[in-house]
């Protein structure tokens, strides 16, 4: 157990030479603060995306006829539930709005608000609406996104969409989707399912695609089977494909960024290693005067040790909590545009506050350890030179 | 006792081109003596006084101290036997500038079990021998040469070694302070110490409690 001159000593040390110091821990700070940011925002969307794939159905299918989705016949719906294993099948009104002024898409989604499995996988996105209030007229609720867009166009109460029958339908903005929700929500407008039907062009008789709930997961390939088999211009797209795209979209651009961060990091430790190698006078001196009074290797290295450790794991510090205020207090402005950039709207995400263990440590031994060892190599080079030659 | 036998140390440059800083050398220093060791620069003296005080292997020979040959320690005993029975004295001081006299004072010690209380005992009764305890709390780098040296006198003195050596301890001292210096020798002799002291500096000759005074030329002994 170190005393307190001894500690008294290495904070001495530390404080007296600190000039020696500021460079590495700026440089550290910033490069620890860019990992975790980018290692909190992927495992916020990653978490954001599984929790709202939680609730999706096993099964979504969509009729394809030469390569373009088709409308799906509503009769289909009673067919598939003769499948064995298959526990619900509801047909969605669910397409793409071309917003003419500004050359974008926003997805409407139909809801039907008396069927309580759809809402059910809404409800996180809905559970402030008051159900009677919403359906007296043509209402709708909007992700931020569409909502910037439209008030960029002044359309601050309503918008009148096109359907394509060419009828004005004037519908209200009745509330803006929850922040936390946007990573999937930012380009969405939930309205009731008749009145996306009519403003979707979708015929009575038909829907825009069939989604379906096998709860057993050892009955989905037999299902998927049987699906295979029904009919041969249909799509079938598994819950698990869809979390497997996400999980490839986002690892790939996490991906990016850590070999990025991998070679920036590599160039810090040489840099690091190198500077160390040609010890500096201050360095070379201290480690003179311990080992001529009679400290051994040992006590020299593990006061480096100590010292850089301090220096290290202040930074980790420093920058694990600026990566923390980075990502959930401002949203990660610069960063956040590369990881969501993939949708034509713009995203304005709050990335939900989570602090994983896992994370901070990966930080935690991806930096500090690579970070004392580059220190503490040339260190012990000359700790094992003669003593008389250090003196030099 | 100190005694040195057959001590060789070379330099080698490369396989051809040998430098014999130490030859033969045969010397030995009761407990208590005072020895000066003269020559000119690149005689050999510091090359004997870093064998001596174990921050140089020699090429050959022993130096055994109270019987135990110290040549043959191992880095983590002649570390032990620096701090236990050794003070060095060394001409370019080795401080930390920046910090205060007893905070370089207290180095050799922080790596001892001892307490705190006893630590600032020691600190305290070394700083009193090199008269340096009025400016216990000053920055060395605030420091004037001789108040430097009194300082590192008070290092060396502070875990209570029996020997101390000292390499051109008045090199970078006025004549005032080189007299106060030979003072504080003559004052660790009466204290029993043994002062093994490597210089070129006349003012060592007629030093009274110097014991032997031993000339070398060309690492070997006149």
């Amino acid at each position: 157990m170190p005393n307190s001159k001894y500690i008294n000593f290495l904070f001495l040390l530390l404080i007296t030479y600190r000039k020696k110091h500021i460079g590495i821990f700026i440089i550290s700070v910033i490069l620890i603060a860019l990992l975790s940011s980018v290692l909190f925002i992927s495992s916020a969307i990653r978490k954001d995306i599984y929790t709202t794939l939680e609730d999706q159905a096993d099964f979504t299918l969509q009729r394809y006829k030469a390569g373009k989705v088709l409308n799906t016949p509503e009769s289909w719906i009673d067919e598939f539930l003769q499948i064995d294993g298959v526990s619900k099948v509801t047909g969605r009104i669910y397409g793409m709005h071309f917003y003419e002024p500004s050359q974008t898409y926003f997805m409407i989604v139909g809801v039907d608000f008396f069927d309580n499995g759809v809402v059910k996988t809404l409800q996180t996105l809905l559970n402030k609406i008051d159900v009677e209030k919403f359906l007296s007229r043509d209402n709708m609720i909007i992700g931020s996104g569409v909502k910037k867009l439209f008030d960029d166009y002044q359309y601050k109460d309503n918008y009148n969409f096109r359907p394509p029958d060419r009828s004005i339908k004037k519908v209200y903005i009745y509330d803006i989707l929850p922040k936390e929700s946007n990573i999937v929500s930012s380009d969405m407008v939930i309205m009731d399912i008749d009145l996306a039907r009519e403003i979707l062009g979708v015929k009575e008789g038909y829907v825009t695609d069939i989604v379906l709930k096998v709860p057993n997961p050892k009955e989905r390939e037999m299902v998927r089977e049987k699906l295979t088999i029904s009919h041969f211009d249909m799509r079938i797209i598994e819950k698990k494909d869809i979390e497997k795209y996400y999980k490839n979209l986002f690892n790939y651009k996490g991906g990016v960024f850590l070999i990025l961060y991998t070679i920036s990091l590599i160039t810090f430790l040489l840099i690091l290693y190198q500077r160390y190698s040609m010890i500096s006078y201050i360095d070379s001196k201290e480690i003179a005067i311990l080992r001529c009074v009679g400290w051994k290797i040992n006590s020299v290295i593990w006061l480096k040790i100590i010292e850089n450790f301090i220096v290290a794991f202040s930074a980790y510090l420093t920058g694990v909590i600026m990566a923390y205020i980075y990502v959930f207090v401002f949203d990660a402005p610069l960063l956040k545009d590369i990881f969501l950039g993939y949708d034509n709207l713009s995203q304005d995400v709050s990335f939900s506050q989570q602090i994983d263990p896992q994370t901070l440590a990966i930080v935690f031994i991806v930096f500090i350890i690579p970070f004392i060892t580059a220190i503490i190599i040339p260190v012990w080079q000359k700790c094992i030179t003669e003593p008389s030659e250090v003196m030099r | 006792m100190i005694s040195i036998k057959h001590l060789y140390k070379k330099f080698s440059k490369n396989s051809d081109d040998n430098f014999h800083a130490i030859q033969d050398i045969n010397i030995n220093i009761d407990d208590g003596e005072c020895v000066v060791l003269k020559g000119i620069s690149g005689s050999g003296k510091s090359t004997l006084l870093s064998i001596i005080g174990a921050i140089m292997k020699p090429t050959s020979g022993a130096v055994e101290v109270k019987g135990e040959n110290i040549v043959s320690f191992s880095d983590f005993h002649a570390s032990e036997y620096r701090n236990k029975y050794l003070g060095f004295i060394t001409q370019s001081f080795h401080l930390f500038d920046e910090l205060s006299v007893e905070e370089n004072i207290s180095v050799p010690l922080i790596i001892t079990k001892l307490s705190n209380k006893e630590m600032d005992n020691k600190i305290q009764h070394a700083m009193d021998i090199a008269n340096i305890s009025h400016k216990a709390k000053q920055k060395v780098k605030t420091l004037s040469g001789g108040e430097k040296q009194r300082c590192v006198i008070a290092r060396a003195l502070v875990n209570d070694p029996q020997i101390l050596l000292c390499d051109e301890p008045t090199a970078n001292l006025d004549y005032d302070n080189s007299i106060k210096f030979m003072e504080i020798i003559c004052r660790l002799k009466k204290m029993n110490k043994t002062l093994i002291i490597a210089t070129h500096d006349p003012l060592f000759d007629k030093l009274k409690c110097v014991d032997k005074i031993l000339h070398i030329k060309e690492g070997s002994l006149e």
